[in-house]
């Protein structure tokens, strides 16, 4: 699944340093903004399994982090239910929603999709407050027990979430379904002439990536312990696609990067005060402009390049290598 | 020989336009057969239509060793051993030569568990592409990606091929090569060929039999030799292709 030690290194190493760091510097705020990193990390990975393996761009992610999210808001309040009973009812609820849009939309080309999960998720915005009676409206579900009571317990679980997360899709994506979903990316009618379910595929993605990311929502909600509509919002949905471009999309691991990244730097921008967004869209539109496959899976795999040369490892061209300096 | 595919009394209208008209015809196993015709005179859409990619209309009789291929969806015809190429060459773009006829492969129950990768290199050591294989298709010359084509709709195994104008944009060459290709498959794995072309020369050495569309209706059925002395199929093409006056002489 790694295909190279140093794949295997440089995951040791990044994993390693996130764990180690709110040791070495202990503040709570580290570890909040660590702790988000990690759960827009999974946001992200969740992303790209689907949209960016399919290339069938999703644009409202954030119809599952909310339902996710609420699920947990309401079990956990209404129910008074453990926390860790969120998580899984957090997917579950999700999974029901990807298929709710994904059945009918999925099998059509088209932008079909892409609008039905971005009017899902400003539906259900707008639903939340209507419905303020039982969701609690701007105001939202306050009042959510912490999954765990350490801050830095959390994060740690969050964090071992998100490797498992990664590694799993990253699984995934080499083996020969997510050959069929770069496949599908590529010529549709040519895969159904292969014998290849096509509409199968991509709905059984959907709802991999929709419980990925409600799960996310549910901790995300135990975290802030509140919910509200805010977290259906398309701006949540747009950030994500941007971390999943930064990171690289179709790699997979690309776009974890590219959420630690994008988090990180919306906090070291914060001494640019009011100018904070100004640079920060800056920063994007350069990085996407003058490098469109991304920043965090090229630039790595410029750097296996040159270290794997200096190791006198042989250097045979692997296929893997060559999908991914195209994607 | 048995019959493999029996179509009878396809029709297919797109608005006003009739473009299969009362399309009847018997492909037996182990046969190699020519779709001939003028541009649209109906032959992809006949192929459309045989692997499931538009519907008929009504009243129509597919059969395919037995199985009736109306109203199932493209993967699953493909699934009974029907592969099909394109007219215009649709690889994978973004997967490299290898990775094409692996997926290729993929929807085949047959090859389940098989090793696809060494299925793969073999496929392709035999269309021509060894070396090839991590090559994104991208930069493949349109005549390897023909060959690709190919190499990918046998990844599947299939028990009857459907090839839509493979020689379409090759040189005199490389016809000579694909021509040796198609006859080689259907010499050794007894598969059953039917291709759709107008480049008479080619085809003519290469099929055993060949059903002449035009406007969408049936004109002819025969050996090539008597394709080309047919008065209906000369009418239809004499003015709009001089080749086939040529290769009337030839044959």
């Amino acid at each position: 699944m790694l295909r190279h030690r140093l794949d295997l290194a440089a995951a040791a190493v990044l994993v390693g340093a996130m764990a180690v760091l709110p040791l070495v510097f202990p503040s709570n705020y580290l570890i909040g903004v660590l702790t988000v990193s990690a759960i827009y990390g999974i946001w992200a990975v969740s992303w790209d399994f689907m949209s960016g393996l399919t290339g069938r761009e999703n644009f409202g992610h954030s119809l599952f982090i909310g339902v996710g999210a609420y699920t947990a808001g309401f079990l956990n309040t209404s129910f008074g239910a453990n926390p860790w009973w969120s998580l899984p009812a957090a997917m579950v609820v999700s999974v029901l929603f990807a298929l709710l849009i994904g059945l009918p939309t999925l099998r059509l080309k088209g932008p079909y999709f892409a609008l039905a999960m971005l009017s899902g998720s400003v539906i259900m915005q707008r639903l939340m407050l209507i419905f303020w009676e039982h969701t609690g409206g701007e105001e939202g579900i306050n009042g959510l027990a912490p999954l765990i009571r350490s801050q830095l317990g959390f994060y740690y679980f969050v964090l071992g979430t998100l490797v498992a997360t990664t590694v799993v899709l990253l699984a995934l994506a080499r083996s020969h379904w997510g050959l069929i979903l770069r496949a599908v990316r590529g010529d549709e009618a040519t895969c159904q002439a292969a014998g290849i379910n096509v509409t199968f595929y991509k709905i059984a993605s959907l709802v991999i990536s929709a419980a990925c990311a409600g799960a996310g929502g549910a901790m995300y909600a135990h975290y802030q312990l509140q919910v509200s509509p805010q977290l259906f919002a398309v701006v949540t949905s747009i950030t994500i696609i941007t971390m999943v471009y930064v990171g690289g999309m179709g790699t997979i691991y690309g776009p974890v990067g590219g959420a630690i990244l994008l988090v990180l730097a919306t906090e070291l921008l914060r001494e640019f005060g009011e100018w904070r967004l100004m640079v920060y869209s800056c920063a994007l539109i350069l990085i996407l402009f003058f490098l469109p496959t991304g920043l965090v899976a090229p630039l790595w795999q410029r750097l296996r390049g040159l270290l794997r040369r200096k190791g006198k490892d042989p250097l045979v061209p692997v296929a893997a290598d060559v999908m991914e300096q195209q994607a | 020989m048995s019959a493999l595919l029996e179509v009878e009394n396809l029709n297919k209208h797109f608005g006003g336009l009739h473009a299969l008209r009362d399309f009847a015809c018997t492909v037996q196993r182990g046969e190699i057969v020519g779709i001939l015709g003028p541009n649209g005179a109906g032959k992809t859409t006949l192929y459309n239509l045989l692997t499931g990619f538009i519907p008929p209309d009504p009243g129509a009789r597919i059969v395919f060793d037995g199985h009736s291929l109306l109203r199932r969806p493209p993967y699953r015809i493909a699934a009974l051993g029907i592969s099909r190429t394109f007219q215009l060459c649709r690889p994978f773009a973004g997967l490299t030569v290898l990775e094409n006829v692996v997926v290729g492969a993929l929807g085949s129950q047959r090859e389940r568990g098989a090793d696809l990768q060494a299925r793969g290199r073999e496929l392709l050591a035999r269309v021509g592409l060894a070396g090839r294989e991590e090559v994104p298709v991208a930069v493949l010359s349109y005549g390897d990606q023909r060959r690709l084509e190919i190499a990918r709709a046998l990844a599947a195994r299939p028990r009857l091929l459907l090839l839509d104008e493979p020689f379409a944009g090759l040189g005199s060459g490389e016809m000579a090569d694909l021509s040796a290709l198609i006859r080689q498959v259907h010499a050794q794995e007894g598969l059953t060929v039917v291709l759709i072309e107008h480049k008479l020369r080619e085809f003519m050495s290469l099929v055993q039999r060949v059903v002449a569309l035009d406007f969408g209706a049936v004109i002819a059925q025969g050996t090539p030799e008597e394709i080309v002395r047919n008065p209906a199929v000369v009418e239809a093409y004499i003015g709009r292709d001089a080749e086939v006056a040529e290769a009337a002489h030839a044959a």
